[in-house]
């Protein structure tokens, strides 16, 4: 039994043998008379109230935080529109603080920060927004893009391969083969960036398969094609959009590219001459214009031209490589007199011996001479890009013939 | 053909209910809650837990809108006000502020936490209602109009009173009332932080001092009860953002030991700051409380021009600093700030609480150590945001000296497992710093300066408890066998030093009995009767010697002394204690 109890009105003793608080004035009238039961009841109804009470402030509170939010991503959007890029930042930011799970305010935040870039901390607070969406929305494609993005501009290359597939397979609101097609193109733009050229083939491969006859799209990706070397892949992309523009320069100029690429420069001549005449800003494929006409110019092998022709252009090829021989040599300061271990002064001892034979007149009788000759002109030209480094003009042309295995040689 | 409408014949023992035969019935199912039912209350007890919890987890939802609402009123709805709200509102809302305190709650004043533990140590359990009351509106004004100050701490009283008023009016046993003051105060502070686990462990480290088995179910049902409550409301987010956190490389606790190092010296100087100056202020005259408040407010107002960061509880600054959102040198100086302004509004007698601040302190603090640390050492893995929480959970253990639950609240916060070793490092050397130069925690400071004598829960945890071997003294004599002959048995008595002789029995029971009374029995025995038809059938109560010496005492009862013998085999005896032993421990105790 307890000797004393604290009065439940006054928090003081009630003295050992009291009923009654000595220290209040009167008791607590009509609550503190009902029975223990009877008040919990009243207790379990005033719980429901202040429930519906509480219910109510909440909704009516939120209400409020929404509409202010709603007014500050407004003024964000205004902002960002008007090129405040950081007072966007700070609208979003009020509006996120008023409502921190709107999905909309967070991804548009993300953006605005990764678009402001330079402000501190810009990838790590976007980082953590685009996280937590993705969270709850595994396979939204903009999170994934975004985040692809972010983990892009940070060189994490696995990531961002994540994240982008992520996009790619993801879900999209609006439109979402383009969508998917255009995370893809900008995907291999990030793997070309990063030198990863086989994977940004095989992407391209994909992305070829399901190209719809659009030329400009298709000139697009066989051009991104062109810059992994998948030349047959690009030439049937470049083809098809002729088929339905033929006269489209971009396209043209890539498959005369593809043609020049692969060796074929009859077909690269004929496909770069339109594209170079109408548009004088296609420098490349001017030069490769250029080189696969001095290649047809000066390829003895092709079986159209006759003796004389023939000898012609090989004596013609054997001087300009001598001359090519006898510069690289000055450059190297290599003395092509001197007997020695080097390439180049073993073949200029080549050439020396051919050299008086090498004139028209032999060479248009002697087709077993003709090709001596001009296997130590394709000699020369590899050796000599070898030590010089690529030549221009004619050499390159010859260079070229070279890798070809003697050009059009039957 | 139209059938003949007939009504169903009612059977005539089954008439529709009455209203009074529903709340007869009603009552008849709640009888087991009636007064004067012993084993009735321990389910009293839950029940109350859970309602208590339920209250709270409301009144902290209101109390959280209240404080939101009051500041969309008084600063508008952007996040930096223009500069004439941020140095009249704080001053105005001072000025209320102190009024409504001095003129109608004069208890509401401070965090809370010490006025729950003086409910709980002296007032058996007693907190008036109006408490409540005027922690919510006044606090809900302090914090809204941009007093540096935060809701958790009122929120534990809140709830605290809140259970007191339901235990008192259930007319609750004395000792329940006592207990339910806690359980709602982890309820209070559950819902106010959105972590059950940081609460419970908090009342229990900080208020209870102990894990009572008694009260641990009902504090655990309030808090999770509670956030229940506050998640259905107001949601499950978390309340930061947590940045991602790997440990790369070991050699990067180094980095978070220099930072337990700052939070160490911080809240070092933070309670410093705040023993100083709070028994200055008042001691001044008493028309000078009217004012305090209203000038703390005017100097934070000054502070919050150009960092509105520091003005009330800044939760969201907390989570910006978590994503590197501001350069070191700015964190470094919020944190200075953050100091300056909560002191100033502690110590003028606003009414609010510590927590906030001090989690904010700690963000920005660690978020400025770790800029440094990148700067001077840019292979640092761990980014800024990592320091900041880790820089929080350091500054709860370094100012408010709560060791585990700083980092329990870090895990729970983060839900990151793997910050764990960093946080613990980082907390135990500040932890350690504080203890070392301030010998009192900021509570025992605060209750001292109050003119209380509250127990110190870091001193209990750290109380020498004494055991029976601290008292156990070797047994002098032979220990007999009931089986002995009377003869054998009296000789030896006779020859052992003991007054109080022990036995053993066949099955390994302790029996004891007086010299004198072996002695008295001698001219009616042969010499070879057993000693077992003498003894009385009692059995002597054993001791081990690793039991508490209190558990001695209770076991001891009127035997001059008790049997200590080993876990391992009930019949070895290791010692004996008697009850000049046990008071002989207790005062080597005391002199040392």
């Amino acid at each position: 039994m307890e000797p004393e109890r604290p009065c439940p009105l006054c928090g003081r003793n009630i003295p050992w043998g009291q009923t009654q608080c000595p220290f209040c004035p009167g008791h607590g009238g009509y609550f503190w008379s009902l029975r223990r039961d009877t008040f919990l009841l009243i207790i379990l109804v005033l719980l429901i109230l202040l429930f519906v009470i509480t219910g109510f402030a909440v909704r009516v509170y939120h209400a409020v935080e929404r509409g202010f939010a709603e007014d500050w991503y407004t003024r964000g959007e205004e902002d960002l529109r008007a090129g405040r890029a950081e007072a966007a930042l700070a609208d979003f930011r009020t509006a996120l603080s008023y409502s921190h799970d709107d999905e909309r305010y967070q991804l548009r935040l993300a953006q605005a920060l990764m678009a402001a870039g330079q402000s501190r901390g810009a990838g790590s607070e976007a980082r953590t927004y685009l996280l937590n969406l993705l969270e709850h929305e595994p396979g939204n494609g903009t999170v994934n893009l975004e985040l692809a993005r972010l983990a892009a501009r940070d060189h994490a290359v696995s990531d961002a391969l994540r994240f982008y597939h992520g996009a790619i397979y993801g879900e999209w609101d609006d439109d979402p083969v383009l969508r998917r097609r255009a995370v893809r193109l900008e995907l291999v733009e990030f793997l070309l960036d990063a030198g990863q050229k086989d994977a940004a083939r095989a992407e391209l491969i994909a992305l070829a398969a399901d190209l719809p006859d659009d030329p400009p799209l298709q000139t697009k990706v066989g051009d991104l094609l062109l810059r992994v070397a998948g030349y047959d892949d690009a030439l049937k992309l470049f083809r098809q959009a002729l088929r339905e523009e033929p006269r489209l320069a971009p396209a043209l100029a890539g498959a005369g590219e593809c043609y020049f690429q692969n060796g074929d420069y009859a077909q690269a001549e004929r496909y770069l001459t339109r594209p170079v005449q109408q548009d004088p800003h296609l420098t490349q494929a001017a030069a490769m214009l250029d080189i696969a006409q001095a290649v047809l110019r000066l390829d003895p092998f092709n079986r159209r031209l006759d003796n004389r022709e023939r000898a012609r252009r090989a004596a013609l090829d054997f001087n300009s490589a001598l001359m090519r021989l006898q510069k690289c040599a000055a450059q190297r300061g290599i003395d092509l007199k001197a007997t020695g271990g080097d390439p180049l002064q073993a073949l200029s001892a080549q050439a020396a011996q051919l050299q008086p034979r090498a004139q028209q007149r032999y060479l248009s009788r002697d087709s077993e001479l003709l090709s001596q000759v001009m296997d130590t002109v394709f000699e020369i030209e590899q050796s000599t890009a070898h030590t010089c480094g690529e030549p221009q003009g004619l050499d390159l042309a010859l260079l070229l013939m070279a890798r070809e295995q003697g050009g059009t040689r039957p | 053909m139209r059938l003949p409408l007939v009504t169903p014949p009612v059977p005539p023992d089954k008439h529709p209910p009455s209203a009074s035969s529903i709340w007869a019935e009603v009552r008849k199912r709640l009888s087991w809650v009636q007064e004067g039912e012993t084993l009735k209350q321990a389910q009293l007890f839950l029940l109350l837990a859970v309602i208590i919890g339920l209250f709270s987890g409301l009144s902290v939802v209101l109390f959280r809108i209240a404080i939101d609402w009051a500041k969309l009123l008084a600063f508008g709805s952007a996040l930096a006000p223009p500069w004439t709200r941020s140095l009249l509102v704080p001053t105005v809302g001072g000025l209320v502020v102190a009024y409504l305190v001095i003129r109608f709650f004069p208890r509401v004043r401070g965090s809370g936490v010490n006025q729950t533990k003086a409910a709980l140590y002296i007032y058996d359990g007693y907190i008036p209602f109006n408490t409540v009351i005027g922690k919510f509106i006044t606090c809900a004004f302090a914090i809204g109009t941009g007093q540096s100050l935060g809701p958790e701490d009122p929120s534990l009283q809140m709830g605290a009173g809140i259970a007191s008023a339901l235990g008192r009016r259930l007319r609750l046993s004395r000792e329940k009332v006592r207990l339910i003051a806690p359980v709602g105060a982890a309820a209070g502070l559950a819902a106010a932080f959105n972590a059950p686990i940081s609460a419970v462990l908090f009342v229990i480290e900080e208020v209870i001092g102990n894990w009572t088995a008694g009260v641990l179910g009902a504090i655990v049902l309030a808090a999770v009860s509670s956030v229940v409550v506050s998640r259905w409301f107001l949601g499950d987010q978390a309340l930061f953002r947590i940045p991602v956190y790997h440990l790369v490389h070991p050699a990067e606790l180094l980095a978070y030991a220099a930072l337990g190092v700052m939070g160490g010296v911080s809240s070092l100087a933070f309670v410093k700051l705040i023993a100083y100056a709070r028994p200055r202020l008042k001691a001044l005259p008493r028309w000078t409380q009217y004012v305090q408040p209203a000038l703390a407010g005017l100097l934070i107002g000054v502070i919050g021009i150009w960092f509105p960061q520091v003005m009330g509880a800044g939760y969201e600054y907390i989570d910006q600093a978590m994503h590197d959102q501001f350069t070191w040198q700015i964190l470094a100086l919020l944190a200075a700030f953050k100091i300056l302004s909560t002191s100033l509004s502690f110590v003028s007698g606003t009414p609010g609480g510590m927590f906030a601040p001090t989690l904010f302190i700690g963000a920005m603090l660690g978020g400025a150590v770790g800029g440094i640390e990148h700067h001077f050492f840019p292979w640092l893995t761990g980014g800024v945001g990592a320091y900041a929480l880790v820089g929080m959970g350091t500054l709860f253990a370094g100012f408010l000296r709560v060791p585990l639950t700083s980092v329990f609240m870090v895990l729970e916060v983060s839900g990151n497992y793997s910050i764990i070793l960093p946080v613990m490092i980082s907390n135990t050397i500040a932890y350690l710093i504080s203890r070392q130069y301030q010998r009192a925690s900021l509570f025992d400071l605060l209750s001292r300066q109050d003119g209380m004598d509250l127990p110190s829960m870091e001193e209990r945890r750290e109380e020498a408890t004494l055991h029976v071997e601290d008292a156990m003294r070797a047994y002098q004599g032979m220990v007999l066998n009931t089986e002995d002959p009377f003869q054998v048995a009296l000789t030896r008595a006779e020859a052992s030093a003991e007054v109080f002789v022990l036995l053993k029995d066949g099955r390994e029971r302790w029996h004891g009995i007086k010299k004198d009374e072996l002695r008295g029995w001698a001219p009616g025995m042969r010499q070879t009767d057993p000693l077992r038809d003498l003894i009385p059938e009692t059995t002597l109560p054993y001791l081990h010697p690793d039991l508490p010496l209190d558990e001695a005492l209770r076991r001891l009862g009127e035997w001059p002394l008790l049997p200590v013998v080993s876990r391992a085999d009930l019949g070895k005896l290791e010692g004996v204690v008697g009850l000049p032993d046990i008071l002989g421990a207790y005062r080597a105790a005391g002199r040392s």
